[in-house]
């Protein structure tokens, strides 16, 4: 845990006002406790309403235990790569889940870390996804590696130029980018529905009447790395993504680019008067926010997640976009927290899904309810950092309560 | 990136921002509406009437909101003329399009537009105190659900909407706590708001029903006939059979309009979002107006959601995320009426005719229907983007205020 | 005008953290006069009204209206107790209409409804019993700065103020809405209001006051009445008599013109000319001061040379090269080297590091980084020997920037800014809020960058560094140079031409 040091006053620094510069003042309030407290809170507020509809305490405790089961953790007390054990698989599956979700958590961050907050992901990811699709069955029978780099490559500056439109509405109008990101998203929902539905230009061409798009051509399919015949394996995608993480990290800290995004992020102001041009970096940084969302799209699409096609049906329960605000904030937008909060997520939707599928205890339809109970929880209490400093400052005070009498005297006066 | 910018400040784009050129450019689009379907161009299909019509109705409703009024009511009837004239056209050629286009549509569209008349009425509650309710979706979602199980439990449509909007308010004081007084940022909690509802209602869909609709005969929200008006003449099947929440959201919007516009807390709303700081020197509880907003809002945005579930779509049945993004096209209607009643129920309108026609078009073309779904979000992205009039938000909206 | 005095503050105390803002100051006024309250700038005079008005809490001291000891906690009980303020940035509401912001939060009704009609009557009675000459439907950002400041003065009267604080009313007003001004404060006079009227400009306060009680440091200095008082007197009061500062330097020896500014003009964001028509030269080797109250043009003018605001016209060159309409990054990369004057807002990013902090200007450059890669640790390296040779202390090139106390943080800025060896450098308020130490190190570091043969161009609120820094000093109002000095100068001569007296004489 962090140390908080001499930090100023966080009333003073809270009035500071950028959205980068709140969550920054949130990683020193709290390093790493304050999202695993927000998580410990919801996993015990969804218990409550388990055990409480369940009316049992022990059916909560269960199903718990199932969904953590489910999600394949289990697989950690007698480890195999063989996919025929029940633990390895669905470890499996919850890693393809993760795969997803760090890249649209990362996404979501890397907006964040230049002080936009990127709602769009969901419409970025669906602009990767049929880019993917439409190269991938059109260019059948390139050669594998050109035709996955094509389709990867294209979907992701796709979804890259999408989400910048709301980078150059920002920078050139001063539209806020939360309208038209939302605004983008059902763009994109309604033309893939378009695209994929009946009569749609990217509908089965062997099967008219049924919305859903061609399989993937083979030349464009990722390859498993952690597979077997008749299981769904683990592409290839899922080192992309850890790839995507290390991108992110590298470009935020390594790079003038990240250097730029994260004054921009900061401090504006300061930023146009080191020399920095704040409207380039807004664009930019939207469309690399966007770039990371569309990746992720495009692996789904190329690495079988979705069965190499997605249909008209599929597209309004895809919420990996929506879930990757969430990874975000929960990991603080830095790197490698998005990647534990892909994980942790990515083991709920499954782990739930799966685990609670097939409960003994409580009806399986539940589940997926249920992992949005906690992914809500956990946004709306992450939101919260005047309530996270309160808690906080009051634990600081009960620790040494009369070291300070101009603390409160301070505090009263903001 | 500048240049850009610059581009956007020469004298042509001026022009087109103001209201004046915009409303003309409407009633020009309106005659070419109807022209498209007449020879020489002579458009086979009904499609390019309707779609040159609906964004020359656009248009007006934007200039209407933005001061001109005149001009943007011209707009919008020369766009609702060229689509009926370039509809007569194409319907003496292609006959059985016609059908499509009958009185049933015009109630279609008040049907489809009531939910979204709530949401954004609702939601301009909420931002003309300061507060942004990205949430709407969720709080209209848990409207939804909870006033069908009200109904259900409690016997009649009375109690559905008492629970819809006692829940829906209950949700809204929890946003609201969270926006005013922790000062969270608004589409954080938002977001959170959504995710809880979709959550929520579906857990509880499972764990009350079953995931089965709602067993048969659960009281439904009544619809109102109008006396003498029956029969199959136009505006009986036009209005003469609405349900009782499409006649509330008409009401509404005057009410809100005289709320917000006539009256002396409407104009201490409007400065708790305008100017916070100045209403609270003047010994306005900010804090108060604001709440006060964000729980009516949440009320409001409720009764939308128990329209879709209890209302004559819905039919008493309440399905997995039903909502689907409408709390989102209210959120852009509010937005492209300018923060306004009457534009707002405007664009509610223009976006419940499209979904109406896009019902309507799906016997012919299910492709062309869905890609229709689009034009509530183009429109509202072309809007803010600030091409054409420009959008002005509450200048406090979606910033805490913190008292002295 | 009677004796009997409708407001008593005795013995006001307030500290906020390490500073005292009023130290026992007392101050009171008499029914129907007009009492001025003068003083520079964090004199003390915005803290003692916001005290009376209800927005701070005095830390001791008595209040008493109309003789009765009273306590405020917030504006609304000050307003019920008929006191009245217009603050220097308005409370008004742009998009609503003079009438609607007048009645505000007492709106008349009829029934439920809002009384549009009552409402912009009475608006309009008051316009004309006081000849406001505003139009009750206009709305507010439609009519003139002037106009505004009538509404808020409408919105005070509305409320039945008895005292009105009007807080540097005439910093946003020309000369002719200001004269339009004191006529309206005299019509309010002969009704019997008591108007507390905040200034630092001289002339205005012998015109339009009664009596005149003057500030500094916190501490009441004198209240005398205005006749007979002189602005001279007044300035003498105002800026005081204290031992200098003293920096130990040698003659300048300026060499070759590096800063040239030709009638120069500025807007600012607002669009209000604020620089109009300044001209002058910086040479190598020299120390250029610029003395002036807040708010006439300073900021405009530096910000026009470091290419963060646009240029209406006129010409900048930097050592011969047109500079006139280069970006910030172009104004850098000629050689300026700025210590902006409000270090947390735009010196540094509190967030990053210090060596981030120290990279803000060349991240992109060698050694910093080098295609678009950056070098964090020659970044560190850099740092590490900035802290050591300017004696940063408090953290180390990893702690924030915005950990450090205001003194280091401004080292910092200065670090950086001088290490980039800029040809000219702009110091402006290079030691707003730093403790004596800090001062004395950053004077001494200017004078040692002179003496490299820097041109250094100092902009300061605080006369008395003006004074012991500059080898030159051009006084600035109102977007002018009004005067230019080198030799020896007092005090009082250079302070009767920063607040316009020299004008008036003139005139």
């Amino acid at each position: 845990m962090t140390d908080p040091g001499p930090s100023p006053s966080p009333e003073q620094a809270a009035a500071a006002g950028t959205l980068a510069a709140r969550i920054a003042l949130k990683q020193r309030a709290g390093g790493i406790l304050v999202p695993v407290v927000t998580v410990v809170f919801a996993l015990v507020m969804s218990g409550i309403v388990l055990a409480a509809t369940q009316h049992s305490v022990h059916t909560a405790l269960v199903a718990f235990q199932e969904i953590f089961d489910g999600a394949g953790l289990n697989w950690i007390f007698h480890p195999t790569t063989n996919l025929i054990d029940i633990s390895a698989y669905n470890l499996s599956q919850t890693l393809l889940q993760t795969t997803t979700l760090i890249l649209t958590g990362l996404s979501v961050a890397f907006a964040f870390r230049c002080g936009m907050f990127n709602i769009g992901g969901q419409g970025q990811y669906f602009v990767g996804l049929v880019v993917a699709n439409w190269l991938g069955v059109d260019f059948a029978g390139m050669n594998p590696f050109a035709h996955i780099l094509l389709c990867i490559v294209a979907g992701t500056l796709a979804a890259a130029a999408w989400a910048g439109i709301a980078g150059v509405l920002k920078a050139t109008v001063g539209a806020h980018e939360v309208i038209s990101t939302i605004m983008l998203n059902w763009i994109a929902f309604w033309v893939a529905s378009w695209l994929f539905g009946a009569g749609g230009p990217l509908q089965n061409s062997t099967q008219p009447t049924v919305p859903v798009s061609n399989q993937v051509s083979s030349s464009a399919r990722l390859p498993d790395f952690w597979g077997a015949q008749g299981f769904q394996g683990v592409h290839v995608g899922l080192f992309i993504a850890l790839a995507a993480v290390v991108v992110f990290w590298v470009l935020l800290n390594r790079t003038t680019l990240g250097y730029e995004v994260r004054a921009v992020g900061f401090n504006p102001d300061a930023a146009a008067y080191g020399g920095i041009n704040v409207k380039k970096n807004l664009v930019r940084a939207m469309a690399i926010s966007g770039a990371f969302a569309g990746l992720a799209g495009a692996l789904d699409m190329l690495g079988g997640t979705t069965n190499y096609q997605f249909g008209q049906l599929d597209i309004p329960f895809s919420q990996v976009g929506f879930i990757g605000i969430a990874v975000a904030l929960l990991g603080r937008n830095t790197a490698l927290g998005t990647l534990f909060g892909a994980l942790l997520f990515g083991s709920l939707l499954y782990g739930s899904f799966h685990g609670l599928g097939s409960s003994a205890v409580i009806q399986p339809e539940l589940a997926g309810n249920l992992t949005y109970i906690i992914q809500g929880l956990i946004v709306l209490f992450i939101g919260a950092d005047v309530l996270i400093l309160y808690v906080w400052n009051s634990r600081k005070k009960l620790r040494r309560p009369p070291a300070n009498p101009a603390q409160p005297a301070k505090a009263t006066a903001a | 990136m500048s240049t850009w910018a610059a581009r956007l400040d020469n004298p042509l784009s001026a022009r087109l921002r103001d209201p004046a050129a915009t409303g003309a450019l409407g009633i020009f689009l309106g005659a070419f509406a109807a022209f498209l379907a007449i020879p020489p161009i002579e458009a086979r299909t009904v499609t390019w009437p309707i779609v040159v019509g609906i964004v020359a109705v656009a248009l007006g409703i934007w200039t209407v909101s933005r001061g001109r009024r005149r001009l943007g009511w011209g707009a919008v009837a020369a766009g609702v003329l060229g689509i009926a004239l370039g509809m007569l056209a194409t319907r003496s050629s292609t006959e059985n399009l016609g059908s499509a286009f009958d009185a049933t549509l015009v109630a279609q569209t008040f049907s489809f537009a009531t939910p979204l008349v709530f949401g954004s009425i609702a939601g301009m509650f909420s931002e003309r105190s300061g507060v942004v309710n990205i949430g709407l979706e969720g709080m209209m979602l848990m409207g939804a659900f909870w006033g069908v199980y009200g109904a259900d439990k409690g016997g009649s449509w009375v109690v559905g909407l008492l629970v819809a909007a006692g829940v829906g308010g209950l949700v809204a004081l929890v946003y609201a706590f969270f926006a005013i007084h922790l000062r969270s940022d608004q589409i954080v909690g938002g977001t959170g708001v959504n995710f809880l509802a979709v959550g929520i209602t579906g857990y509880f869909f499972v764990e009350l029903y079953h995931n089965n609709p709602v067993p048969n005969g659960v009281s439904l929200l009544p619809n109102v006939r109008i006396p003498g008006l029956s029969g199959t003449g136009f505006f009986a099947q036009a209005i003469g059979d609405l349900n009782i929440l499409t006649w509330a959201s008409f009401a509404l919007v005057i009410l809100a309009y005289v709320v917000l516009f006539k009256t002396p807390i409407g104009l201490r709303i409007r400065a708790c979002g305008e100017h916070p700081r100045a209403a609270d020197t003047v010994g306005i509880n900010v804090y108060a107006i604001r709440y006060g907003c964000v729980v009516l809002s949440g009320i409001l945005v409720a009764l939308g959601g128990i329209y879709l579930s209890e209302g004559p779509q819905g039919n008493g049945s309440f399905i997995f995320n039903m909502t689907n993004g409408r709390g989102f096209i209210a959120l852009a209607a509010m937005i492209f009426g300018n923060w306004r009643p009457a534009g707002a129920f405007g664009a509610a309108l223009l976006f419940g005719f499209s979904s109406a026609l896009a019902l309507k078009l799906q016997v012919y073309s299910s492709s062309a229907a869905t890609l229709f779904q689009i034009l509530p979000y183009v429109l509202t992205l072309i809007a803010v983007a600030g091409v054409i009039g420009r959008t002005v938000a509450p200048a406090a909206d979606g910033k805490p205020y913190v008292r002295q | 005008m009677s004796d009997d005095l409708v407001l008593e503050m005795r013995n006001i105390r307030k500290e906020f953290p390490g500073v005292v803002a009023n130290d026992g100051v007392s101050f009171d006024v008499r029914r129907g006069e007009v009492h001025a309250l003068l003083g520079e700038n964090g004199a003390g005079k915005s803290t003692l009204m916001n005290i009376l008005y209800g927005l701070y809490r005095p830390d001791g001291g008595e209040i008493r209206l109309a003789g009765k000891s009273v306590s405020f906690s917030s504006a609304r009980e000050a307003i019920q107790s008929g006191i009245g303020m217009v603050h220097q940035h308005f409370m008004l509401v742009p998009v609503m209409t003079v009438a609607e912001n007048v009645v505000l939060g007492s709106e008349p009704r009829s029934g439920v409804l809002l009384d549009e009609r009552v409402a912009e009557k009475r608006v309009a009675d008051m316009a004309k019993t006081f000849r406001f000459a505003v139009d009750p439907g206009a709305r507010i950002e439609d009519i003139t700065v002037g106009q505004q400041q009538r509404v808020e003065i409408m919105k005070a009267l509305y409320r039945n103020a008895d005292i009105l604080i009007l807080d540097e009313p005439t910093a946003v007003l020309t000369p002719q809405e200001a004269s339009d001004l004191f006529e309206i404060l005299r019509t309010l006079q002969r009704e019997g209001l008591s108007i507390i009227f905040i200034s630092h400009k001289l002339n205005e306060v012998l015109e339009i006051a009664d009596r005149i009680t003057v500030l500094r440091r916190g501490k009441t200095i004198e209240t005398v009445p205005s006749e007979g008082a002189t602005e001279a007197s007044l300035a003498r009061a105002m800026v005081g008599r204290e031992v200098l500062l003293r920096v130990d330097k040698e003659p300048a020896q300026p060499t070759d013109v590096l800063l040239e500014v030709r009638d120069l003009h500025v807007r600012d964001d607002r669009g209000i000319e604020k620089v109009r028509g300044v001209s002058f030269d910086v040479r190598a080797g020299e120390i250029v001061g610029i003395a002036g109250v807040d708010g006439n043009g300073q900021t405009e003018l530096i910000d026009a040379l470091a290419g963060l605001q646009k240029i209406e016209s006129g010409t900048v060159e930097i050592a011969g090269h047109a500079l006139t309409h280069a970006s910030a990054r172009a104004a850098l990369d000629a050689g300026i080297g700025h210590i902006p004057e409000d270090r947390q807002r735009r010196g540094l990013v509190l967030e990053f590091s210090i060596a981030e902090n120290i990279a803000l200007h060349d991240y992109a450059k060698p050694p910093d980084a080098k295609w678009g890669w950056l070098f964090p640790k020659r970044m560190v390296q850099r740092a590490r020997t900035l802290i050591r040779e300017f004696d940063v202390r408090g953290g180390g090139p990893f702690t924030r920037a915005g950990g450090l106390s205001g003194g280091n943080q401004q080292k910092l800025v200065a670090a950086r800014e001088i290490a980039r060896d800029p040809s000219v450098l702009i110091a402006a308020q290079p030691t707003r809020g730093l403790d004596v130490g800090a001062i004395e190190y950053l004077h001494r570091r200017l004078v040692a960058e002179r003496d490299e043969g820097r041109a250094i161009l100092l902009v300061s609120l605080e006369l008395e560094e003006i004074l012991s820094l500059s080898d030159r000093i051009l006084v600035i109002y109102e977007g002018r140079i009004v005067g230019e000095h080198t030799g020896d100068i007092t005090e009082e001569e250079i302070g009767l031409e920063m607040l316009g007296g020299r004008e008036t004489a003139a005139a």
